[in-house]
């Protein structure tokens, strides 16, 4: 009907905006309304047509859909710039949502929600109002996603006017698209909101399922991503769950099925029964598969998520590693990560066909994946011993064939099996030594001198092969230095001859004078040294015995993994990163304690320890194979001669002794008494629990006030609470009258529980060779049992407080403590393992968050509120271990005192 | 949630961009583009479908040669959003008829219009056609079908047969024809991708079938159909082997390992005798999705062999023998083979008589290439070629050269003996007659032999 839009792309000579405006106030509506289209035409290229504003507002005003959204189109570009004039439509705005037209009630909040106005969005809470209970299902669905808008704007407004509430209600909506859409404007909602808005009780969560069975697929997503959320009480409530998420996993939409996946995957940590968790194992497996029949860029995002299903239950796809095999036609990234997999899924009975499939790679066209496919070669042997020699007869293969970075690769992934299995495949290296001269790339030159150097007895020609290597010593990168070095310092230690003499001393006065590499120049010093001061020192240090690496490349630790598991289907499971390193946003924090809550939180990162600090695991780095730790010295210092002792002190690891555990450090504060001397015939006992290095450990002193020689000590412990026992003997030396011995007495947790409600009630009896036996009651401080690793992060306090339910929180004051210090507090509270989230102020106090963990996972999630130097702290605590909770209170007293 | 949606052409100009949130920077299309342009340094790797820019993360897909791409600021779900570009670019195509840089610039102010109804505030709302009908209003300007290349499986359809009505997978959903009548239709497509490995000894070492039942409704009214298909059809492999073939599986029941329906299919009496039912919404759609890795006989066998023919020559036998009955013909059948990198000519000789083949080398790739228009069921053809070398070769030419890969489409040829027993529409009137088109087609996916 209005024949081909681009021509209102076309301009004409003389004004164009004059000659618009003219059109706009046509009278003809067919002309008013191809005027709106050249108006947004020019519109999209760019152009400025703000100041046709009036008169484009000015068609609002009509009964013709298809003129209103075209006004509404523009209306939503320009009010930013505009405001003023914004409010013209206001009033046509508030009159449309009152239409008797459903399409134009919902068009108009929708649109009004887009306008970022303040003034706009006053006007919009009544109209909203109205709209979230519209008798259309479609105003209502239109209206949900508003309120989201309208707290992304103000979201006290949102809270004032009762929309949370409202949004609440609309989950038990009778339509599945406004049911979903309500969670999606919830879920948003509680992601900017420290406090929890959206918790999904046990009744909610049987709507949603029900919801889930009716909606369009993507509002099946959201319900399904809000889902995830909600901890099952128990393993039936779990079994119930995931029975009715199961049959998600035969949708069509991959996305869908990934977030049926999560669900599965997290009820079924919950399940204790190994048949139910063996039987959902079985029916993943081939959804799992059907998703890389996907277009490719699906195939990538379900590729990254297996890779995490993989690690934490390898069985789910035990059997399918053929259909990780690599296609001919697969994009570059798809193949990549099919080749992770089929490593992670190698096993002593697929062995033989994967190493056939990656011999096939190997001599594909991509030089990436051809590495990488090499790569996997060496990685399958580390992994499996029994097939190692089958993988090392591979890559000679290919080895043979001659093709430069095939060979390279080859020689940096043998490397690493000679350092899996010392002394095994040493037959190979002559293979390997007549591919030297092909080696063009650092990492394999490194790889290959390592091999020399490591190998200098075995090969005859060592001497001339790393001379050929020395002539081009200064000109060679880093990397190949450093082993140079120290390969010519081993070959000289094993083959102290004339000619690897010369050569130490080229190579020692090449990397002390003539470089301005520190990391070199100090190494070579410390070699010098080492060598001039005690050459038999000198071998012990650096031919010592290497440690045996495993394959753990690429490998995630437990507790990343499990947060990544906790995110599958999202980005952070493709990225295999945690949401905090790439979600920057801290949306619509409007209230300034909230602000400073963020804040804080922030900087709260950046102190905790970042994984890895130190680097590249040991199969990947070339670096460690020598076994001087070559520590990081300030840039350009020359090493002054008078610093020898030191540095070697620094080598043989002097500095970073191990601080006796058994002997308490001197200044440790003196122990309660329990057993007074009068009540012990002269011996006085004072004791206490305490936890050191993630033990824990009960710091014991006796004193013998008797006149005669104690000796003999043993001491037990009654069945309490924690089922805490002494874990080895208790080592007293004979005690002379006078003197007394303090020790650490390791504990272990969890031996002989009583039971009963918790008390921190420590019964002990300890006797010696000369007195009867002596009891007497200690006190179990429930801190000694926090562990090390009890810091949460924000994101998943916030989660775990939302999801534990209200009748899990507890709060006590404690008027006895007092907070002179915030950052002393915080300090204290965490060296007993109380570890600070975040704070916010709230008036004149001060509210602390933070977090410990108990074995077994029960965590404590902790808000503290004081005032800075006034004496009297509240203590809130949620903890799914109600039980604990007065021992928690009582730990927390001693803790802030 | 989704920030941006936008549509770039292959030259990276703007041909749609809508802001959802204004939460991310300017200039997002811009960085995006040249991310993709020049990932890992300028090579010609692919960019991953994901990926992170300075706290912004890229979401996208390639289609019909343009680049659907969302940006958002938080964590969602990757496969959501491909999913949904996937189905934007669908459901323009339902109404545009065509996909395009010219369909979409003709059409813009319908597509911003469509835009709005399927994202609202950056979250999907719907992606059904049918159900988007109710709420648009602006009417598609057509563009010229003819020169243009159709998008999606159906296209396949339009390749060197007349059987096929060939406008029809080109026309829109919702637009009148020229007539002013719709002509009432309905296209059912069996498109089946499979994939095998021949190991050097011909062997097969891996087969798989990817299918899909495609629907494309033009009917009025939407009446309610009955699919029937086979009645053996079972769902599921048995036993602990997956891959372990049975010695014959010919005329034998069609195992598929797994399956997915479109919402719309009602599977009620799926499990008795194999029939769906549902009121197809318009626009087109995967009824069901299949996966089968039972065996299948292969349609072609491909046999590749590479000899030292003197110190820096070689002969290349490339031979495909059709494996399938007479009355069908593969057509536009590509086969490339790698040859070593220092090979400098090669010399092609075609069988005798050989109608519609052209062969290459393709120095920059080192490839021969074999171009075959059709193939006829039960033929055999052959290609020999002579390789000269700039130097002698290692002495493992085999491993140097292949694998042999082959491209082919197949019309009414499944692999997999999946079928359409029937296809009934709820009759409105003894009239009432639609056309019904039940087409079925194999396409290789990766059809690879080693040497």
């Amino acid at each position: 009907m209005s024949g081909h839009d681009s021509k209102y792309f076309s301009t004409t000579k003389k004004g164009e905006i004059p000659e618009l405006k003219e059109e706009l106030n046509s009278q003809y509506k067919d002309k008013r309304k191809d005027a709106v289209k050249k108006v947004i035409a020019a519109m999209t290229v760019g152009k400025d047509v703000s100041s046709l504003f009036t008169d484009v507002v000015n068609c609002m005003q009509t009964e013709n859909l298809e003129l209103k959204k075209l006004v509404y189109l523009y209306l939503i570009n320009y009010a930013k710039s505009q405001p003023d004039l914004a409010i013209l439509a206001v009033n046509t705005f508030v009159k449309d949502s009152q239409d008797p037209n459903p399409l134009i009630r919902a068009l108009a909040v929708r649109t009004m929600g887009c306008i970022r106005v303040d003034k706009i969005t006053e006007y919009l809470c009544d109209p909203l109002q109205r709209c979230l209970k519209d008798d259309d299902p479609y105003v209502r669905k239109t209206a949900a996603i508003c309120v989201a808008k309208l707290y992304d704007i103000n979201a006290e407004l949102v809270e004032d006017r009762g929309f949370l509430e409202a949004l609440k209600d609309l989950i038990s909506d009778n339509n599945p698209m406004v049911v979903a859409n309500a969670v999606a404007a919830l879920a948003e909602i509680q992601d900017s909101s420290v406090r929890p808005v959206f918790e999904i009780t046990s009744h909610t969560l049987s709507k949603l399922l029900t919801a889930l069975n009716e909606c369009t697929e993507w509002g099946q997503v959201f319900i399904l991503d809000s889902l995830s959320r909600y901890k099952a009480a128990d393993a039936r409530e779990a079994e119930n769950i995931v029975e009715r998420v199961t049959p998600r996993l035969q949708h069509a939409n991959c996305a869908v099925v990934l977030s049926a996946v999560k669900i599965i995957l997290l009820q079924m940590e919950l399940i204790t029964s190994t048949d139910v968790v063996r039987n959902l194992c079985k029916k993943m497996a081939p959804p799992l598969v059907t998703l890389l029949s996907a277009e490719p860029e699906i195939q990538y995002v379900a590729l990254r998520n297996i890779n995490l299903i993989v690690q934490k239950r390898p069985t789910i796809l035990a059997h399918e590693i053929k259909v990780f095999f690599c296609k001919y036609n697969d994009p570059i990234y798809v193949k990549m990560e099919k080749l992770e997999i089929m490593i992670k899924l190698a096993s002593d009975r697929n062995i033989d066909q994967v190493l056939l499939e990656f011999k096939e790679y190997a001599t594909e066209v991509d030089v990436d994946f051809v590495r990488k496919a090499v790569r996997a070669i060496g990685r399958c042997a580390i992994k499996l011993e029994r097939a190692a020699e089958r993988c090392i007869s591979v890559l000679l293969e290919l080895i043979k064939i001659k093709v430069n970075y095939v060979v390279q690769e080859a020689i940096i992934v043998i490397k690493d099996i000679f350092r899996r299995y010392p002394n095994t495949y040493e037959s190979i290296i002559a293979t390997l030594c007549e591919s030297l001269d092909t080696l063009d790339e650092p990492e394999a030159k490194a790889s290959m001198i390592w091999i020399i150097g490591e190998y200098a007895e075995r090969i005859d020609n060592a001497d001339e092969l790393l001379e050929s290597f020395l002539e081009t010593f200064p000109e060679e990168p880093a990397l190949v230095q450093l082993q140079l070095l120290t390969a010519t310092v081993k070959l000289f230690l094993k083959k102290p001859t004339e000619g690897p003499q010369q050569m130490i001393q080229a190579v020692l006065n090449n990397a002390t004078v003539e470089t301005d590499n520190p990391d070199l120049r100090d190494r070579a010093y410390i070699y010098w040294r080492l060598l001039s001061t005690d050459p038999e020192a000198a071998k012990d240090v650096v031919l010592a015995e290497k440690p045996v690496i495993s394959d753990d490349s690429n490998q995630l630790d437990s507790s990343l993994l499990d947060e990544l598991l906790a995110n599958i289907s999202t980005l952070s499971s493709v990225y295999h990163k945690p949401p905090e390193s790439f979600v920057s946003r801290v949306k619509a924090a409007p209230r300034a304690d909230d602000e400073e809550f963020a804040d804080t939180a922030e900087t709260g990162y950046s102190e905790s320890p970042s994984q890895g600090v130190d680097g590249a695991s040991p199969s990947s780095s070339v670096g460690t194979s020598s076994n001087v730790p070559v520590k990081q010295p300030a840039a350009g210092s020359p090493p002054a001669p008078a610093a020898m002792p030191d540095l070697l002190g620094d080598l043989m690891g002097m500095d970073n002794a191990i601080v006796p555990v058994d002997e308490p450090a001197p200044s440790s504060p003196p122990l309660p008494i329990l057993l007074p001397s009068t009540t012990g015939q002269g011996l006085q006992i004072s004791a206490q629990l305490t936890r050191r290095d993630g033990q824990i450990y009960y710091d014991i002193s006796f004193e013998n006030g008797t006149q005669g020689v104690l000796d003999g000590f043993m001491i037990q412990f009654n069945k309490n609470t924690f089922g805490l026992a002494a874990g080895e003997a208790l080592k007293v030396p004979p005690l002379q009258p006078g003197t007394s011995a303090r020790t650490l007495l390791q504990m272990v947790p969890f031996q002989n529980i009583s039971p009963g409600a918790p008390n921190s009630l420590l019964q002990v009896a300890v006797k010696n060779n000369q007195q009867p036996v002596w009891y007497f009651n200690d006190k179990i401080p429930l801190h000694v049992f926090f562990v090390e690793d009890g810091k949460m992060e924000r994101a998943s306090f916030l989660e775990a407080w939302k999801s534990l339910p209200d009748d899990h929180e507890f709060t006590k004051e404690l008027p006895g403590s007092v907070i002179s210090s915030i950052d002393a507090t915080v300090e204290r509270l965490a060296a007993s393992n109380v570890f600070f989230i975040a704070k916010r102020k709230n008036g004149n106090m001060d509210v602390l968050y933070l977090s410990a963990k108990m074995p077994r996972g029960i965590p404590f999630l902790i808000e503290i509120t004081a005032a800075v130097g006034v004496p009297g702290v509240k203590c809130a605590v949620k903890t799914p271990n109600k039980e604990m909770v007065p021992l928690f209170f009582e730990a927390m007293e001693v803790l802030t005192k | 949630m989704i920030s941006q949606f936008f549509v770039l052409s292959q030259r990276g100009d703007h041909i749609v961009f809508r802001d959802y949130r204004g939460e991310v920077p300017k200039g997002s299309a811009e960085i995006f583009f040249r991310k993709v342009k020049f990932w890992n340094d300028d090579e010609a790797e692919e960019a991953p479908p994901v990926f992170n820019v300075d706290g912004v993360n890229y979401i996208h897909v390639k289609v019909a040669g343009l680049f659907f791409v969302v940006t958002t600021m938080v964590n969602v779900s990757p496969s959501l959003l491909l999913e949904l570009l996937q189905r934007i670019a669908r459901v323009t195509k339902d109404y545009l008829g065509v996909l395009n840089e010219d369909s979409l610039r003709k059409n813009f102010i319908l597509v911003y219009e469509l835009l709005d109804e399927v994202i609202d505030f950056g979250y999907p709302q719907t992606t059904s056609t049918e159900v988007l009908k109710s709420y648009i209003f602006n009417e598609p300007i057509m563009v010229d079908a003819g020169r243009l290349p159709p998008l999606g499986p159906a296209a396949m359809f339009m390749q060197g047969t007349k059987r096929m009505p060939g406008t029809a997978v080109t026309k829109s959903v919702v637009a009148n024809e020229p007539g002013g009548k719709k002509r009432e239709e309905i296209f059912v497509d069996i498109i089946e991708r499979i994939s095998v490995t021949f190991s050097s000894s011909g062997y097969i070492l891996t087969s798989e079938i990817d299918g899909t039942i495609q629907m494309k409704s033009y009917l009025t009214g939407n009446p309610e159909i009955r699919l029937a298909l086979n009645e053996d059809l079972s769902i599921g492999r048995t036993g602990s082997s997956s891959y372990d073939y049975r010695s014959s599986s010919g005329g034998g029941a069609v195992i598929l390992d797994d399956c997915n329906f479109h919402e719309s299919v009602h599977l009620d009496s799926f499990d008795i005798d194999r029939t769906l039912t549902l009121i197809p919404p318009d626009g087109e759609f995967a009824v069901m999705n299949y996966r089968m890795t039972q065996e299948f006989k292969p349609p072609f066998r491909v046999t590749a062999l590479i000899e030292e023919a003197g110190p820096s020559r070689a002969d290349v036998l490339l031979k495909i023998r059709a494996d399938f009955s007479a009355n069908v013909t593969a057509n536009t059948i590509t086969v490339q083979m790698p040859v070593p990198s220092y090979t400098m000519r090669a010399s092609f000789e075609l069988e005798a008589g050989a109608v519609g083949q052209t062969t290459d080398f393709k120095e920059g790739s080192r490839r021969l290439e074999w171009n075959l228009k059709k193939i006829v069921g039960g033929s055999e053809h052959t290609l020999r070629a002579k390789l000269t070398f700039s130097q002698e070769s290692h002495g493992n030419i085999t491993k140097e050269a292949g694998p042999v890969n082959m491209n082919f489409t197949i019309p009414m040829y499944n692999a997999s003996k999946l079928q359409v027993r029937y296809l009934q529409i709820a009759k409105k009137s003894k009239t009432y007659n639609p056309y019904r088109w039940v087409r079925y087609v194999t396409q290789a996916n990766s059809y690879v032999a080693r040497l």
